[in-house]
């Protein structure tokens, strides 16, 4: 009888201690496990399941899904460094406020619509401003020739794009 | 002489059949119990109960019996705070003890369960989801950010879409 009193004794104490535990410990251990998710949704998706995946996709019109699977499948054949290159660049895009980030959205959007030849010289001024410090590069963006050398929007475009994702030197 | 039990006086009844009186209260008793049945009852059970003890004969002990009772009382002492929690325990045979742990396993179980619903036994295992809205979004984003060279790709403004 007294094993028995005190098994039952030693399981109440501890369903006891179990329901007064501190908020503050709650709190901590709650935090702990709602881990956030890590690498953009790209990377998320691709740590999925194949089968969790392909239940995603089946939900979409087939055309859809297959568009998504072609666009994955050319991110993920990206050469490593060109993709590590274009993550970091997302990650510096994403930690921008929200609307700073549409502004920068539309400015790639924008960039999207010019002609040809005014994209390959705006892009070879925004490689060559990328690798110059700081205080550099905005001295070439106020300079007379970069307001010569490009249209407002076009300026407007390099400065956006630059300024906010480029990396800082 | 008064009646001892009437005055609340039953030593005398009980000292009397041991020959603890002196002669003349003795004899005093004696013609009293003569005359009062409750009494003389009383003391006949008193005699009875000498009697007993003056027959009974206390067991032998061991020689050793005061060694082996302070080693004891010394070891008691010096027992861990874990035997002498587990020691109740012991004895049990394994049939008794199983089902006495197990139970008080499930009580345990069941209290934590209660303060943390989500994290004990009912947590599922964490799986990445992503939403495919999310996941175009993203491509969205990538693909412009390549566009603009963001990505250190060969310059090739026709590079296909992603």
């Amino acid at each position: 009888m007294r094993p028995l009193a005190l098994s039952f004794g030693l399981a109440i104490a501890f369903a006891a201690a179990g329901q007064t535990a501190p908020p503050a410990r709650a709190a901590d251990e709650s935090a702990a496990t709602q881990q956030q998710p890590t690498g953009n949704p790209i990377d998320r998706w691709n740590r999925m399941s194949p089968e969790e995946r392909e239940r995603q996709l089946a939900k979409l019109p087939p055309e859809r899904a297959r568009l998504i699977r072609e666009r994955l499948r050319q991110y993920n054949q990206l050469p490593p460094e060109e993709k590590e290159t274009l993550r970091e660049n997302y990650q510096r895009f994403t930690q921008l406020p929200p609307e700073k980030q549409e502004i920068v959205r539309q400015r790639m959007r924008e960039f999207r619509e010019l002609p040809q030849a005014r994209r390959l010289v705006i892009r070879h001024e925004m490689e060559a401003l990328r690798a110059l410090p700081e205080s550099e590069r905005h001295a070439r963006m106020n300079s007379e020739a970069f307001r010569t050398q490009f249209s407002p929007p076009e300026q407007q475009i390099i400065r956006d794009v630059t300024e906010n994702v480029a990396p800082k030197r | 002489m008064n009646c001892p039990i009437e005055s609340r006086n039953p030593e005398m009844l009980v000292a009397y059949p041991a020959g603890e009186l002196d002669l003349e209260t003795a004899s005093a008793v004696e013609r009293h119990l003569a005359q009062c049945p409750a009494c003389r009852s009383l003391a006949a059970d008193q005699a009875t109960v000498w009697k007993a003890l003056d027959a009974w004969e206390a067991p032998r002990i061991a020689l050793d019996f005061d060694q082996r009772l302070f080693r004891r009382i010394r070891e008691e002492v010096r027992f861990s705070w874990w035997e002498r929690i587990s020691r109740p325990f012991r004895p049990l045979p394994f049939r008794q003890a199983l089902p006495l742990t197990v139970s008080a396993c499930l009580l345990l179980m069941a209290g934590l369960v209660l303060q943390h619903p989500g994290k004990i036994g009912l947590v599922k295992p964490r799986h990445e989801t992503v939403r495919l809205d999310q996941v175009e979004r993203t491509l969205d984003d990538l693909e412009l950010l390549r566009q603009v060279g963001m990505a250190n790709q060969p310059e090739n403004v026709n590079s296909h879409a992603m």
